[in-house]
């Protein structure tokens, strides 16, 4: 019973960041129809900034604000530069173009900074553990579920209540009918890129605390899991991302736990991607549908 | 006549798709011949880097190009093929020292290069076809996520199935061919295959799937086949590629297959312009020697990783700039074709008309339609006489709403009905039950004695409803004579009981000859509409369904189209069912008129009667107000 809750934990607490991830992918698709393969280059930029301000002895309660107000820039500068010039292009051509960023990113971090790994402190607390009835946790599981918690309720709160989130939720179906209401799509547009950026950089500022460390590459292992959360849960849908990026949070720990040992073991990895594929095959639209205002 | 143009066209495409591999294959050995010609092993490393490029890039167009889905997946079966010549070809006395555990009995195998090749190739091939189903009926973004999870898969696997693969490390000690004449030789072939599939019917289905997936099952095409098709093509191509590379370097081992890798050779296909087989060439030179530059120049300056760099400006620049690739769709076959159509008519018209009764067509597009008449051929009492179409108390609903309410109506061979109705009547919801893209919650669709109520698009337009759309659906980057050759095509194939249409008659009729070989999306509005009737009209279908076809269209337009809507479904022998807001054009076209309100019928009959009837008034205009004196 109590591994079987500490697995709970140890998945919620990996599917937390990647439901972040997922949701600002997931808001971004709904507002452009951009699949964003740059988005998890904003934890990259968000670790470089805490390298070179913890080599300045600055304390994480301002490093990790910090991380999300250069993840909400970073997001908001790549549409300026890059994507509102291609906004409305067809599906393929935007995605390529989150691509060059991407590489164009690594790139850069390598040139200009290092090819190599940059460690540096993680907060003192992150390993501490506590005990409740007779269950372990660990205070960064717990830290990172209750971040998240708050930070989607946020989100609920936003997109519900705010004009921009109604106009952010507005433009996902229909971004012609949200024109003519009065949305401006810019303003819109730009927005969704922040609000994405800040999630990923509370994704980020929880990535980083628990493995303090920056390389170019840093976004790539959580840009996949991120978007296959995103269009496991239906690209557009923002409750689908969240169940999205939980489920593959949890999922990957229990294949973890309860695969035998040896080789079925050591093929984890190839197994959630083999229930991926499975997935889209059973449900090419993913597991929450948004509806679409094409017509015929 | 017919069949003869026929086989003269075959050849003409596979003369063009040999002319077009044989250029690029000839400006690849020039170039190659002239860098090799000095400097030592290393620019021969470039070489042999450029010719395995060619054929996976070659291999990518086929795919991703035709189809336009984007596939991460493909890297995945040229990794599983050259494991498979490593395994396959590595001597057995080898084996027992680097894979002691090695499953299967394989550790006795030994093949030569051609058989392990073989082999692998196969395997791989097999492997892909099965993982094809899924990913050719998925399509879109699905297919693409699908693509990534199985590189993922595949990659993991690799990495830790370490009793077949010695996992990160890799396989080495693969025999090493001596000469570069097998990669030259693939190069070639690839090239040659990109440019044939191309030209056949998966082809060209494809390409139409991916111009409009809507339009190509409403002429019949079944989006399924032809994506598949070009998957295994393509995954064959790029397996060939990974089985000839590690027999090349000796070794193979994961990094030579992650996304990175595969990001790199999108790139490739994406920048010279991924929709026709000139760009993706281009593409590859281009990619490649600017990488290898871009090496060279990094390493002289101690700037590391500016290949890395490279890639991501190029790769933004064009994005940014240029979408469709630097060629975007130039292409050396399709220069070929217009060529060859351009002359072909020159011909033809010289020594006098070509079917006898529509030479001037060509100089007065829109009224010519009018004096075509009956001339040639079938005639309007030649339909194979497949029965009425018959609606029955359809109900759709979406939501709480319903968009239609027990609709019913019934259309006979060769008779032309007018569907009227306001706004939100429910008269293109009607139009997409009968062809299938609207399911019904209850009611039945007849073409005579066959129940059409659950067919998918693609049979009910292979059964012999054609019809076009309220907003457009042409293919839009094919030739406008290609969009009416395509339905000609599937009627060819799915309805060879009837009579097939020539192309140039239809778009003679339609007075689209002159512009034949534009791209249909540069036409203005109203030979849009024309094209899109001719192409309708190619399926040989027993009715036409008209969307809208005056929509946008001035008085006069509207009313030469009567005759042309008329003129073209007697040249086919078909019946019509058009939806107007003209009221004067359908009153002018329509033997019949159904009015439709509220998903109900609320009144039908000859035009006369239905100008006359109050329903359709009040329908219209409102009911007049009890207070309000009349």
């Amino acid at each position: 019973m109590s591994t079987f809750v500490q697995t709970i934990v140890d998945g919620l607490g990996r599917g937390s960041t990647y439901a972040l991830l997922a949701l600002g992918i997931s808001v971004i698709f709904g507002v452009m129809h951009l699949v964003n393969f740059a988005h998890a280059e904003l934890i990259t930029v968000g670790a470089y900034l805490a390298y070179f301000l913890s080599t300045r002895d600055i304390n994480w309660w301002v490093l990790a604000p910090a991380i999300v107000v250069s993840a909400v820039v970073a997001s908001v500068a790549t549409e300026r530069i890059a994507f509102r010039w291609v906004r409305g292009s067809s599906p393929f051509t935007m995605l390529l173009t989150s691509f060059a960023l991407e590489r164009l990113s690594h790139a850069l971090w390598q040139v200009f900074v290092s090819p190599t790994k940059k460690s540096f402190a993680g907060p003192a607390w992150v390993f501490d553990t506590f005990e409740v009835g007779g269950i372990r946790f660990e205070w960064m599981d717990v830290a990172t579920i209750a971040v998240t918690a708050l930070v989607l309720a946020l989100t609920a709160f936003v997109f519900r209540r705010t004009l921009f989130g109604i106009a952010v939720r507005a433009a996902s179906e229909d971004f012609d009918a949200a024109r003519l209401m009065g949305a401006r799509a810019n303003r819109v547009i730009a927005g969704a890129f922040a609000f994405a950026g800040f999630l990923a950089g509370v994704a980020a500022a929880l990535i980083l605390m628990r493995s303090p460390s920056a390389e170019p590459a840093l976004g790539s292992d959580y840009l996949i899991k991120a978007v296959v959360a995103a269009i496991i849960g239906g690209l557009g849908s923002f409750t689908g991302a969240v169940a999205g990026g939980l489920a593959l949070g949890l999922a990957e720990v229990m294949l973890r736990g309860y695969l035998p040992e040896g080789v079925w073991e050591r093929l984890t990895d190839a197994f959630v991607f083999a229930l991926i594929a499975a997935l889209f095959i059973v449900r090419p639209q993913g597991l929450f549908t948004v509806r679409s205002a094409e017509r015929v | 006549m017919p069949s003869s143009g026929l086989s003269a066209e075959r050849a003409e495409r596979l003369g063009r798709s040999a002319i077009a591999s044989g250029a690029m294959f000839a400006v690849t050995v020039v170039a190659a011949t002239v860098y090799t010609s000095s400097g030592g092993a290393a620019r021969d490393l470039l070489v042999q880097e450029l010719l395995v490029n060619i054929v996976i890039v070659m291999g990518l167009q086929v795919f991703i190009g035709s189809t336009g889905i984007l596939s991460f997946g493909h890297l995945a079966f040229a990794q599983i093929a050259a494991y498979g010549v490593a395994l396959t070809a590595i001597p057995a006395a080898t084996k027992v020292g680097t894979l002691p555990d090695i499953p299967f009995g394989l550790g006795d195998v030994e093949l030569g290069p051609v058989g392990a090749t073989v082999v692998a190739v196969v395997a791989a091939t097999i492997l892909g076809a099965v993982i094809g189903v899924a990913i050719a009926r998925a399509g879109g973004l699905a297919a693409t996520m699908i693509t990534l999870a199985v590189l993922f898969a595949v990659d993991q696997v690799v990495k830790n199935w370490q009793e077949m693969t010695r996992g990160a490390g890799g396989l080495s000690s693969v025999p090493r061919l001596t000469t570069n004449t097998w990669l030259w030789l693939a190069a070639l072939v690839a090239l040659l295959v990109a440019h044939v599939f191309r030209e056949t019917r998966a082809g060209r289905f494809a390409v139409a799937a991916r111009d409009d997936e809507i339009a190509a099952p409403a002429i019949g095409i079944n989006v399924f086949w032809p994506r598949w098709t070009a998957w295994v093509v393509s995954v064959a191509l790029v397996a060939l590629a990974g089985a000839l590379r590690v027999q090349m370097i000796g070794s193979t081992n994961p990094k030579q297959y992650t996304l990175d890798v595969g990001i790199l050779l999108l790139a490739m296909l994406v920048v010279g312009g991924m929709r026709t087989v000139s760009g993706a060439f281009v593409g590859t030179a281009v990619i490649t020697i600017g990488n290898e530059a871009a090496r060279q120049i990094g390493d002289t300056h101690e700037i590391e990783r500016l290949p890395e760099l490279f890639l991501g400006v190029a790769l933004l620049i064009v994005m940014l700039l240029r979408p469709g690739g630097l060629l975007g769709d130039a292409d050396i076959a399709a220069w070929l074709q217009r060529r060859w159509h351009r002359s072909r008519r020159r011909e033809a018209a010289s020594p006098g008309a070509l079917a006898g009764d529509e030479p001037a067509s060509d100089e007065a597009p829109a009224r010519s339609a009018a004096s075509s008449g009956t001339g040639s051929g079938w005639g309007a009492d030649s339909g194979s006489g497949s029965g009425a179409l018959v609606v029955r108390d359809v109900v759709v609903r979406f939501g709480g709403f319903r968009a239609l309410d027990g609709a019913a109506l019934r259309v006979r061979p060769g008779e032309i009905v007018g569907l009227i109705g306001p706004n939100g009547a429910g008269k293109t919801t009607l139009f997409n039950v009968v062809n299938g893209l609207v399911a019904e919650e209850s009611g039945t669709v007849m073409l005579g004695d066959r129940d059409l109520s659950h067919d998918p698009p693609h049979r009910i337009a292979r059964a012999g409803l054609a019809r076009t759309f309220q907003n457009l659906r042409l293919f839009g980057t094919q030739s406008v004579r290609e969009n009416v050759a395509l339905a000609a095509l599937a009627a060819r194939r799915y309805r060879p009981e009837r009579v097939t249409v020539e192309v140039d008659d239809l778009l003679a009729q339609a007075g689209l000859l002159a512009v034949a070989e534009r791209r249909a999306a540069t036409l203005d509005y109203g030979n849009q509409r024309r094209l899109e009737l001719a192409r309708a009209a190619a399926l040989s279908p027993e009715f036409l369904l008209l969307d809208e076809p005056t929509s946008g269209m001035s008085n006069a337009e509207s009313l030469a189209m009567v005759d042309h809507v008329r003129t073209t479904a007697r040249h086919v022998g078909a019946g019509v069912l058009v939806i107007d807001h003209d009221l004067a054009f359908v009153t002018r076209i329509s033997d019949h008129i159904v009015a439709l309100a509220e998903g109900r019928v609320i009144a039908e009959g000859t035009p006369d009667e239905i100008a006359d009837d109050h329903a359709v008034a009040e329908a219209y205009l409102g009911r007049r107000d009890a207070s309000t004196p009349p």
